[in-house]
């Protein structure tokens, strides 16, 4: 279609894709500008955007101020990739079930799982406490890992199961025809053509994991080496001051993993993977 | 060896049976394409005898083996998809081999078959391409490489021009009539389109509501249709029918007079015919001619169509009934003037009030040594 846009529209649309992206990027706008304040200025009135004292020394006495920063952001990062490594092996199997094979109770199931994502870990972080003292996992990477893959597994569910939906079911009659089984079409042809989707699911998996281990973190873990950044950040806080400069410092440091990942495997998310595949 | 028989074969879903009983054998080495209106049950048979759908009742054997229960590879089967159904990760030489990389086929091996697969198809430069990188007529090309690399008793092709262009699908109909005169595998065809099965097959069988209508060559279709089904089915344009009534039956045909009251002799059997029944005349399109003779009627234009080597005219009988006609490239016809149009009463059909054609005096003997 083609369609050209009148200067107004365009002003508009620009100016709305303009308040978006400043309601987006803001807090981090300003939280890197608090890190490159020197702790006195942080409060200064009235409000400096640019001052003369700025500096990258919040990015240096962090590691110092915190020993375990490293750690933490290791931590952070190593719980969130087992997390999603261990929830895409099991969302996989489960979406291609959902979508393919017809059983009993198969759409009850689904909804079930959708329903527990709705209740949410906080409600469940008691229950969830017990059954980690008993399975005898506090106070270990298992603690954070699992309820983490256990709380990102649904969601992934229905998202991997809608991209098998879209996959053309000639495709595994084909391969059927062609004389393999089920797990060498899944293997050969199904997940090589499902790779865009499973990038996505790992994309939005790790992001999520990422950002909530600080809720089991802080419940089933008092062993200050499995801490991850979330928590770790409270080093700073709670002696006569808080340090927000090298808070925030911390912060988008550890937001770094995040980055990395994401230009890692954006370049897989690529519409058209399946084009040639059938005729639409 | 490619044999294929039915016996008593159904196939219900739920409360609704799509095939009725059917008993069908194509021999080995035929062509055999099925065909009928959408929903009439011919992709059904086709998945059927393919395996990847089961069959409720009755056997399918191949080669005299019956093959309900085994699956595709093992009945020596193999299937196009009306979608290509082509992988798309990955490239035509792999998409070639993949049914002997699932057999664990020697390299060297796979290597010879596929490129001999490419040579017949004409797909050697495109081997290393993706089929995203393919035209329309090239991945069908791919998905028949894929099916004839494994050598299968009996190909299963389910609508596979349907996708194409008008041109692309009348040079892909000449590729697989040559492709079936080079390899000489029994295959099984199933299409919409009458064009399609009258130009490519040995044995044509007509389907509608899940039963075979009438299965035989194209020319005994087109020449003596079982009913009014597969008259009006076989055919382009579409027969003209008119109702007729019974005026006399003798030796020599069925006499019948017409709604504007003359009379005419179709040398058909009389048998089940008293006079004074009510008929139907089936006159194809192109044997209807503009002008006077023994057996006519008069049409008035609708809409002409002039094509250049000819003048497809849909034009109306003086009660309404609506006749096409196919007349010369430079006819002169024109919309609402009334023309004439005759017939030879011997190119007539005939059908019964229950749609059932009264049996035609054609020499079939001499039209059979053509095909």
């Amino acid at each position: 279609m083609i369609h050209k846009y009148t200067l107004w529209e365009k002003i508009g649309l620009y100016s709305a894709i303009a308040v978006f992206l400043i309601f987006v990027l803001a807090p981090f706008a300003e939280a890197f500008m608090v890190s490159l304040r020197p702790i006195e200025s942080v409060f200064r009135v009235p409000y400096q955007f640019f001052s003369d004292d700025m500096t990258f020394a919040a990015y240096v006495d962090m590691w110092s101020e915190v020993p375990g920063l490293a750690r933490y952001i290791f931590n952070s990062f190593f719980i969130a990739a087992c997390v999603t490594l261990l929830a895409i092996v099991c969302i996989i199997p489960a979406a291609y079930s959902f979508s393919r094979f017809d059983y009993r109770g198969r759409n009850s199931l689904l909804t079930a799982f959708l329903a527990i994502n709705m209740v949410g870990a906080a409600v469940l972080i008691i229950p969830l406490y017990k059954l980690m003292f008993s399975l005898g996992l506090l106070n270990s990477y298992w603690s954070m890992i699992l309820p983490g893959a256990a709380f990102t597994v649904p969601t992934g569910i229905f998202l991997m199961r809608s991209y098998f939906l879209r996959i053309p079911k000639e495709l595994e009659e084909a391969a059927y025809v062609d004389g393999a089984g089920r797990l060498y079409t899944l293997w050969r042809v199904i997940l090589p053509v499902a790779l865009p989707g499973i990038v996505v699911v790992t994309i939005t998996t790790f992001i999520t994991a990422y950002a909530q281990q600080f809720l089991f973190a802080l419940t089933f873990n008092g062993k200050d080496e499995y801490h991850p950044l979330t928590v770790g950040l409270y080093q700073f806080f709670g002696r006569e001051r808080i340090l927000w400069n090298q808070v925030m410092a911390a912060s988008l440091v550890g937001t770094l993993p995040v980055l990395i990942v994401y230009v890692f495997l954006q370049k897989y998310i690529v519409a058209g993977l399946t084009a040639g595949a059938v005729k639409e | 060896m490619g044999q294929l028989k039915l016996s008593g074969v159904t196939k219900t879903f739920g409360k609704a049976q799509v095939i009725r009983p059917t008993d069908l054998v194509i021999e080995d080495g035929d062509f055999a394409v099925f065909v009928g209106p959408s929903g009439c049950g011919k992709s059904t048979m086709l998945r059927m005898i393919a395996g990847l759908e089961e069959v409720t009742d009755g056997t399918i054997e191949i080669d005299g083996r019956v093959v309900n229960d085994l699956p595709p590879v093992k009945r020596g089967i193999s299937m196009v998809f009306q979608s290509y159904a082509l992988y798309p990760h990955m490239s035509v030489y792999e998409n070639i081999a993949f049914p002997l990389r699932v057999a664990r086929t020697p390299q060297a091996e796979v290597d010879k078959l596929v490129n001999r697969a490419a040579d017949v198809l004409q797909l050697q430069s495109r081997l290393q391409h993706r089929p995203g990188a393919l035209s329309g007529g090239q991945r069908q090309r791919v998905a028949i490489g894929r099916a004839i690399v494994r050598e299968p008793s009996v190909f299963l092709f389910d609508e596979p021009l349907s996708n194409l262009d008008a041109a692309l699908r009348a040079e892909m109909r000449v590729e697989l009539s040559r492709l079936h005169a080079q390899l000489g595998n029994t295959m099984i065809y199933v299409t919409h389109d009458q064009i399609e099965a009258m130009t490519m097959a040995d044995k044509i069988i007509v389907l509608r509501d899940g039963m075979i209508e009438q299965a035989g060559d194209p020319l005994t279709l087109y020449h003596q249709p079982r009913n009014r089904f597969v008259a009006g089915f076989i055919g382009n344009p579409t027969m003209n029918f008119l109702p007729v009534t019974a005026t006399g039956v003798g030796e020599g045909g069925v006499t019948v007079r017409g709604e504007d009251g003359a009379e005419i002799l179709i040398p058909v059997s009389a048998e089940g015919v008293r006079t004074g029944d009510t008929l139907s005349l089936g006159v194809r399109p192109d044997d209807l001619h503009p002008g006077e003779g023994e057996a006519g009627m008069p049409l008035v234009p609708d809409v002409v169509e002039r094509l250049g080597n000819q003048t497809v005219v849909y034009a109306n009988t003086r009660s309404g009934t609506p006749v096409c006609v196919v007349a010369g490239g430079s006819e002169d016809v024109r919309p609402g003037r009334e023309i004439r149009a005759r017939f030879d009463p011997a190119d007539a059909h005939l059908f019964r009030a229950d749609d059932t054609a009264l049996a035609r005096r054609v020499d079939l003997a001499r039209l059979a040594a053509l095909a």
